[in-house]
């Protein structure tokens, strides 16, 4: 590997300096796991890494009373710090007991190595329209928090952070803090899953993840796709016929009806045509799954 | 860039000097010539340079050295016990679990990983926490069964 400086800043304010000098390159680095291979294939060439993992509040796990920024707020949120791995989410009883899509879409990542190191903010950060992280964190509105240089702290849904294949929202030498997720209403139902060569440590062809939970007359339901266009996608129109009813007809023409909202390439992994098709098959099956654990209508 | 990093190996202490660049995978197998942790893929897809990192399985050659400053490291070479193997050593032998045996030394590591916190795990448990590790003489039925046999004990 080219050689580079390793920096463990312990604050904020010297992260921000390490990542902000003039006529360097620098990375944030948490896992590791995306950057080490990037950086040992040539793809990335830093002078300095400056590893995040160790400031304050980035391994955090916990019940938060902060108020997201997007969806509709309810008094408690999870609070995930970037650098909490994806294993400690997918092993957490809290997030096993109430964000169930979230500990099954961590657990679908990568494989155990990978896992123990990973991070839920170097998934978002690296911005891979295949992040398997993602889907889940679309239904479930998740915030992301984002501390900058100049004490700027902000706050975007999740959809605005993905920007495009490998984009994110980042400006200069910001670093994202950690995640809100809402709390999920009572009766919240929910599955995730994800297709892709072998039955496990692989890249998705295609993922999704399905919400459903019980609002005043109907069902509010929440769709959305990974690894089908330049970003992770939601299929509003998907969800609107959901909410307007969900028999055997419905599921067919919302599951078709989400293929619109994507506009998947072909390669190394699958064909556009087989892609294309396993969207709607995926989509299908993942409602359907969700419609059995539903009263029906 | 140099780190004075101190951490464990196998229950012994190490305070090595380590180069900002280098990985864990080659202070262990350069400086320390720990060498059962293997340079497969450097991608975090085979798993041949697996070793236990604070108890839990993880790729060494994507750690950085000064990563692993603090750190409890295990590798197979400290799995055996004056001169008798571990379970999973003598079950890997019995049932004739090794062919080159390039992947050996991260099968037990991440074996190792699994029933220090699942002891009795199914089948399905097992494949699971092996996902990471590649067999290219194709001899995962008798890895698993060797991992099944020392599972099913008290």
């Amino acid at each position: 590997m080219q050689p580079f400086d390793y920096y463990r800043p312990e604050s904020f304010e010297e992260a921000f300096e390490l990542l902000s000098q003039p006529r360097k390159t620098a990375v944030a680095i948490a896992g590791g796991t995306d950057v080490i291979p990037q950086t040992r294939d040539g793809i990335r060439r830093p002078d300095l890494v400056v590893d995040i993992k160790g400031l304050p509040g980035m391994r955090d796990l916990a019940m938060t009373s902060m108020a997201p920024c997007c969806g509709a707020g309810p008094d408690e949120c999870l609070y995930v710090g970037a650098a909490v791995r994806i294993n400690e989410i997918a092993r957490s009883s809290i997030v096993q007991d109430h964000w169930p899509i979230l500990a099954d879409a961590a657990a679908s990542i990568g494989n155990e190595q990978i896992r123990n190191r990973a991070t839920i903010g170097g998934n978002i950060c690296t911005a891979s329209p295949a992040a398997d992280s993602a889907p889940a964190l679309y239904v479930l509105d998740a915030s992301v928090l984002i501390k900058g240089p100049r004490g700027e702290d902000r706050c975007l849904p999740i959809a605005q952070f993905f920007t495009g294949p490998k984009r994110n929202a980042l400006k200069h030498a910001e670093i994202v803090a950690g995640l809100l997720i809402p709390g999920s209403p009572a009766g919240t139902l929910s599955f995730h899953e994800k297709l892709s060569r072998r039955k496990a440590g692989d890249l998705s062809i295609v993922s999704v993840a399905v919400m459903a939970f019980p609002s005043a007359n109907s069902t509010t339901w929440r769709l959305a796709l990974g690894a089908v266009g330049p970003t992770p996608v939601r299929a509003p129109e998907a969800e609107a016929i959901l909410a307007r009813g969900y028999d055997a007809e419905a599921v067919d023409l919302a599951a078709a009806s989400a293929y619109g909202c994507c506009s998947p390439i072909g390669d190394i992994r699958s064909s556009l045509d087989y892609r294309q098709a396993m969207v709607v098959n995926l989509a299908r099956k993942a409602i359907r799954a969700v419609v059995a654990q539903l009263p029906q209508a | 860039m140099l780190h004075d990093i101190t951490f464990t190996v196998n229950g012994d202490r190490y305070v090595v000097a380590v180069r900002s660049h280098h990985t864990l995978l080659q202070v262990l197998r350069e400086d320390l010539g720990i060498t059962s942790p293997k340079r497969g893929c450097e991608n975090g897809e085979c798993g041949a340079c697996t070793v236990l990192m604070d108890g839990l399985p993880v790729n060494s050659c994507m750690v950085l050295a000064p990563e692993a400053d603090g750190a409890v490291i295990e590798t197979a070479e400290g799995l055996s016990k004056d001169g008798i193997l571990h379970p999973l050593q003598q079950a890997f032998i019995d049932h004739n679990a090794v062919q080159c045996g390039f992947c050996t030394p991260g099968m037990l590591m991440s074996s190792k990983a699994l029933l220090d916190r699942t002891p009795h795990p199914s089948e399905d448990e097992i494949r699971y926490a092996l996902v990471g590790n590649l067999c290219r003489c194709t001899g995962y039925v008798r890895i698993v069964e060797a991992v099944m046999d020392v599972a099913e004990r008290e």
